[in-house]
């Protein structure tokens, strides 16, 4: 059973996780001119979220998937619960075939390094949200 | 990639030194073949050439040559030998990897010394499992801050000639425990860099070398064994976590163990020319029956060679192809699983293509290319290496076979 009751709670705080880094100065620099538009399609519950970094918008549902990325990460919802709290080893986990990336390479590449900061982002969105029982 | 900052004149001036540095290494090689040690005298050439340098970016002191430069810097040293090439790869291949990783200041350190001449090597296979095994060798945090290294490393080419050493270990708790944890064991595996300060008998201050080299072939690599006693690396000496940061940066390790191999069809070409062109069996009554048999009229023999340059034309476009795809990024349109794979299929067309070569070279020369000392049984003994260096083709097809085979649906 995922950690995850429905769709509305990854778009809730995973989702929530992305609004809050669009917005962040210091990611708008980081990712101006970079082209990085991820689309992160999560399995059990299902869900589909858009994050265009140079255009600071996330669009979920529907709007997302009918969009064009420039990325895509696939992932169950429970590894991207770990994953976004820094408890999946990325490499490892395309390895073992948990998370497959797609996109073009020097694109894609550019993400890695920007999921750090938002390990702490994300936990601070659970907490705020009373989701201590989220936390890994 | 790097941008290529070296214009192809300043790069003339370089390949004249490879050339000078590649007759000496012909000279010397046999010799150091014979004796089943490493070419020490190639140290003070090697370095006198200034070629070590090649990769290092203008910003950090070096001509800012590409992987495609060093690439036919290798292969025309390799002509000359490739034993003693095949040693001084691992510098240019540890350049190429560790400049993709270290931090600006690391690499201005690191690279600024280089750039001044200094040798760096990279000791990684462990005797369980070769250079994919998770390293079992340590680095115990210190309390003062840093680690020590405790362990062994099989693979030590080049170790008698460098400066510098780069590995790989794996964190510990402060009792010197590996993770129990198979995720936390990837996690901790880390890539260092440091001093290697041993004395005339291999001697260092936590670190030692073990005289163990004795292979079928490439003799004069110095390939012995590292035991780690503790060796100190400071804090700044940590380039990052091994297996996330390897993958991006392997080309280095795969383009430039093709290129050795290269130079070696180039010579293996070279050298069954210049016997088979000249010669004669006299009045033969076997397979050929003729008063006079000049082998170079031979059909079998204008084919083979024929068929020897034609790989070698193939070697040398695969390989020069996949370095300048790199350069200009079209990797980019590869899945990225199979980048890695990918980029060593010049590695292994190669590597098949030289023990192709050398096998047919001693079946066309004769029996004589049999005797010990001959350049052919040389070539041929030093080419059975081309099987081992990652990724060999048996992984790659492994690793292609497998992500075109896996389901659509993840693993979880």
């Amino acid at each position: 059973m995922s950690v995850f009751k429905d769709a509305e709670e990854v778009y809730a705080f995973i989702g929530g996780m992305f609004e809050k880094a669009v917005q962040e100065p210091s990611f708008i620099e980081a990712t101006k001119n970079t082209g990085l538009v991820v689309l992160v399609t999560q399995t059990d519950p299902d869900a589909t979220m858009l994050v265009d970094f140079p255009g600071q918008k996330v669009l979920v549902g529907d709007a997302a998937a009918n969009a064009t990325p420039t990325v895509q990460l696939r992932m169950s919802s429970d590894n991207s619960n770990k994953f976004w709290q820094g408890h999946l080893n990325f490499t490892l986990a395309m390895a073992q075939r948990k998370v497959k990336l797609d996109g073009k390479r020097s694109v894609a590449l550019k993400l890695l390094p920007l999921t750090q900061p938002l390990f702490d982002t994300y936990k601070q969105v659970l907490r705020d949200a009373g989701r201590d029982d989220l936390l890994v | 990639m790097p941008e290529v900052q070296m214009t192809e004149a300043e790069f003339e001036v370089y390949l004249a030194k490879a050339r000078e540095l590649s007759l000496f290494f012909r000279e010397i090689g046999p010799k150091y073949d014979v004796d089943n040690t490493f070419a020490y005298p190639s140290i003070k050439a090697f370095k006198d050439s200034g070629l070590g340098a090649l990769p290092v970016p203008k910003e950090f002191g070096g001509p800012g040559g590409s992987i495609l430069h060093t690439s036919k810097i290798i292969s025309e040293l390799s002509k000359g030998d490739s034993a003693i090439t095949l040693a001084y790869n691992m510098h240019f291949i540890m350049v190429g990897i560790t400049m993709g990783l270290m931090s600006e200041t690391q690499n201005k350190y690191w690279l600024g010394r280089v750039a001044d001449g200094e040798i760096m090597f990279g000791p990684f296979s462990e005797q369980r499992a070769g250079f994919s095994g998770l390293a079992d060798m340590k680095a115990v945090p210190q309390s003062e801050g840093g680690w020590r290294l405790y362990g062994k490393k099989t693979w030590g080419t080049l170790c008698e000639a460098a400066d510098i050493i780069t590995t790989n270990a794996t964190i510990t708790d402060a009792d010197g425990n590996l993770p129990e944890d198979f995720q936390e064991r990837v996690n901790a595996e880390s890539f260092f860099i440091a001093d290697f300060n041993v004395d005339e008998d291999g001697q260092g201050d936590g670190i030692r070398i073990e005289k163990t080299w004795d292979a079928l072939g490439m003799h004069s690599t110095g390939t012995h064994v590292i035991h780690f006693d503790g060796l100190f690396v400071p804090e700044d000496g940590f380039i990052c976590e091994w297996r996330s940061g390897a993958f991006g940066v392997l080309e280095w390790a795969s383009l430039m163990f093709a290129s050795i191999y290269l130079g070696m069809q180039y010579r293996v070409l070279e050298e069954s020319r210049a016997v088979l062109s000249k010669k004669t069996l006299g009045a033969t009554f076997g397979a050929i029956v003729a008063q006079d048999t000049k082998v170079a009229t031979v059909g079998h023999i204008i084919d083979g060679i024929g068929d020897m340059a034609s790989r070698v034309e193939l070697s040398r476009r695969v390989l020069y192809q996949t370095c300048q795809d790199l350069i200009d990024g079209k990797d980019d349109e590869w899945p990225l699983e199979l980048r890695f794979p990918y980029i060593g299929l010049a590695k292994t067309f190669i590597a098949e293509n030289v023990m192709n070569m050398t096998r047919h070279a001693m079946s066309m020369v004769g029996g004589s290319s049999f005797r010990r000392g001959t350049i052919f049984e040389r070539l041929y003994r030093d080419s059975a290496a081309s099987m081992f260096q990652p990724l060999n083709s048996d992984q790659s097809r492994t690793y292609i076979g497998e992500v075109l085979l896996a389901p659509e649906q993840l693993n979880d």
